[in-house]
């Protein structure tokens, strides 16, 4: 009789352990903290795009922390480096769900780290933002994935109406440097398109490396080609590079653009006078903007030590931050009852959210998780070293 | 070299035993055992560890048969990885084909392809061995990126689960004890071939080639051999590490990822088929040994947490294999061979 009781009970413990654990522990949600992870470079040759970007994300948590948190929960955020390779990140993915039981994550990185983990993601519905524009992000529709920031075909695609609506030029002399990489390859073929949608071929199409110190040859091409219009297609450090060697060889265009990862005020302070023709675009607000969104993003900076000197690339610092104020807000319409369904719920509820600036107002739904496709312009202010906003947030033209 | 006492071989067949002792077999038996119930009770982040070190395992394998045994030295290893990943990759996708096809056609192309680079480098020796293998890497990487229609580009190309008679193997802990048998299958191969007249015709090029080509081992054949095996592991290794991995792209193949392979048989032990596995595990494990123990001597003084960062862990894993080059040449395999030596001897020295 004893025997038979004692097996009853260690049954009975035995199905309730079962059946009750998923239900006990939530993953990365307790009554007062919420594991956020991070997926970002921290060393390495990117380093410096990933530590500014990271440190946005990881200084706003601390702030939502200090004012008391969310729904009496503090955010704990763990970063993992990946140093910008899909197999490190592949690994730090499994590391932050099985180890470290991440609720979700903030990101997961660029393109290539994002699609490596995409099975990972969808499995444990790791609701994120990813550090990329691809269009695969949300057409076809993931349902955890929440795409932010225009897409290069529409930077592009700006970038030429703005060529031929605000600069008024009819028949344009463009060239286009790019670098061999998803971005480069998607915004040679988006300008190359757009620019017959009104008529004109482009002059020019040369590539650029990334690693590229000198740009003699391509500057020399475009000069002799007479280019008017360069549009860049690369990150920041060629195309520092091509400004200086423009300068080198007094090649002055009527513009040189680029798209958002050119776009900072690091490449007036890289190139000086240098970047005085230089026009860019991006997603985000800059960081001299007087919206309540950048006041609030200069304003977490400051409480945790940081200047503009300090913080690098202050563009993707506002990213960061922008990326995790849209967390923020997502925990806060989650509730108390946080766990991947409802944190997935709370950012469907989006509609025209308007972060004041750091963003673009912002819609998602339980159909269509897709960026505001729009960007501002920004123009170089070369006494004062920093890029001035000279558009409100725009989206390409309709075509005809 | 130690004998443990009243271990007597009376021919060479028991010198080149697999297994030449009950201990030996005890030990392995034992290795089995854990390895079977490790999926039970480690955590999926260690499945996934062990998994990746499998992988380097085999490619590392492949490196030291034309590196370590042969003297052939390859900073190309990479490309052939590319090549075997991609050909299962493709394969897999396009035409929906299992894995025990894939993963063979990935090391015949691979090997093909070791074929095509071993021919024209049989008269280089050394450096510009190296810088002729280091081409091929280059030129197989401009291949993959610019081949849109086939490789997918910059874009990178997705892989199938492997499906293992109608099961998909659609997790780390299920693909673990595929990825164990195919390494040990790896392993005895690459140990058995040294056992062989091939294994010893490459080692004689390695020691000497002229006095190899004296005692009647053909340079040409053996060198172009190595080549091909070699880029065949290599080749298996990269069909592994599609599956694995469910997604490919060109930037997972770059330069760096030879040298890391070299690094693996160099820190292993050169010629040593425990070398390469002892390398392929130690240089995938170690930087999250690394990273653990940093993490907890942050909870042990929390003051040094604002001080630390990621690049402590780079500099401390690059510390290491200094350390391990200058007082450890032959690598683990070295280290472990004088540990198994003094229990052998013990309470002698000698």
């Amino acid at each position: 009789m004893e025997v038979k009781k004692i097996r009853t009970v260690l049954l009975v413990i035995a199905l309730i352990c079962l059946f009750a654990s998923p239900a006990l522990a939530e993953r990365g949600v307790t009554k007062d903290t919420i594991k956020l992870g991070l997926i970002l470079v921290k060393t390495g040759p990117v380093a410096a795009l990933g530590l500014p970007d990271g440190h946005g994300m990881v200084d706003y948590m601390k702030y939502l922390n200090d004012q008391g948190g969310v729904h009496g929960r503090k955010v704990k955020v763990i970063w993992e480096d990946d140093e910008f390779q899909a197999p490190k990140s592949v690994a730090a993915l499994k590391k932050l769900i099985h180890r470290d039981k991440v609720l979700s994550l903030i990101t997961s990185g660029g393109s290539n780290q994002t699609i490596a983990n995409m099975k990972t993601i969808n499995k444990y519905k790791i609701s994120n933002i990813p550090n990329a524009l691809m269009r695969e992000f949300f057409d076809p529709y993931q349902p955890y994935i929440f795409a932010m920031g225009a897409t290069y075909e529409c930077q592009y695609q700006c970038i030429v109406d703005y060529i031929f609506n605000d600069m008024k030029d009819k028949n344009p002399r463009i060239g286009v440097v790019y670098a061999k990489k998803e971005y480069g390859k998607i915004g040679l073929k988006a300008i190359r398109e757009r620019a017959k949608a009104y008529g004109v071929d482009l002059v020019s199409e040369l590539v650029l490396p990334t690693g590229a110190v000198d740009a003699s040859s391509q500057v020399l091409t475009l000069q002799k080609n007479k280019v008017d219009y360069v549009i860049t297609c690369g990150v920041l450090p060629p195309v520092i590079s091509f400004l200086k060697t423009a300068e080198k060889y007094s090649y002055k265009p009527k513009a040189v653009f680029g798209f958002n990862w050119a776009t900072d005020d690091m490449i007036v302070k890289a190139c000086g006078k240098g970047a005085e023709n230089y026009i860019g675009v991006n997603f985000v607000g800059g960081w001299a903007d007087d919206s309540p969104g950048i006041k609030l993003v200069r304003k977490v900076a400051e409480k945790y030590g940081r200047d503009a000197k300090s913080i690098g690339l202050t563009s993707l610092y506002v990213h960061g931050i922008g990326a995790s104020y849209l967390f923020g807000e997502a925990f806060k319409r989650a509730g108390k009852d946080l766990n991947p369904d409802s944190l997935k719920a709370a950012f469907e509820t989006f509609r025209d959210f308007d972060t004041g600036g750091i963003f673009p107002p912002l819609t998602y739904t339980d159909k269509s998780h897709a960026p505001p496709e729009m960007v501002k312009f920004f123009k170089a202010d070369v006494p004062n070293k920093r890029l001035v906003t000279v558009t409100g947030w725009r989206t390409p033209k309709k075509m005809k | 070299m130690a004998i443990r006492s009243k271990t007597f071989r009376e021919s060479y067949y028991e010198d080149i035993k697999l297994f030449k002792t009950i201990w030996i077999k005890s030990w392995i038996g034992l290795l089995l055992v854990v390895l079977a119930v490790l999926p039970l009770i480690g955590d999926p982040y260690i499945i996934y560890l062990i998994n990746i070190s499998c992988i380097a395992t085999v490619a590392a394998l492949g490196l030291n048969i034309l590196t370590g045994f042969t003297g052939q030295i390859s900073l190309g290893h990479a490309a052939f990885f590319a090549i075997g990943a991609y050909c299962t990759a493709i394969i897999s996708s396009r035409f929906q084909l299992p894995f025990w096809i894939c993963l063979p056609a990935s090391g015949v192309v691979a090997a093909c392809a070791g074929l095509l680079v071993g021919i024209p480098c049989l008269r280089l020796k050394g450096l510009y061995l190296a810088m002729a293998t280091m081409s091929f890497g280059v030129v197989v990487e401009y291949v993959v990126i610019t081949w849109d229609s086939v490789t997918k580009g910059v874009r990178g190309i997705g892989v199938p689960t492997l499906n293992l008679l109608g099961y998909p193997l659609d997790s780390n802990n299920k693909l673990y004890y595929f990825m164990i048998v195919l390494t040990a299958l790896a392993i005895i191969a690459a140990t058995n071939l040294m056992r062989t007249r091939v294994g010893r015709a490459f080692i004689a090029i390695r020691d000497r080639d002229i006095a190899a080509e004296v005692m009647g081992v053909s340079l040409t054949q053996y060198k172009v051999m190595a080549f091909a095996i070699s880029s065949f592991y290599a080749g298996i290794a990269g069909g592994l590490y599609a599956y694995v991995m469910e997604y490919i792209h060109p930037e997972h193949f770059t330069f760096l990822l030879s040298v890391q392979y070299l690094a693996m048989i160099i820190v292993g032990g050169l010629g040593s088929i425990l070398g390469s596995i002892f390398g392929a595990v130690f240089i995938t494990v170690i930087p999250e040994f690394i990273k653990g123990l940093a993490q907890f001597l942050t909870l042990l003084f929390p003051a040094i947490e604002d001080k630390y960062d990621d690049g402590w862990n780079i500099a401390a894993f690059g510390l290491l294999i200094m350390l391990f080059l200058i007082f450890e040449p032959k690598g683990l395999s070295g280290i472990w061979t004088r540990i198994k030596t003094c229990f052998k001897n013990w309470p002698y020295t000698y």
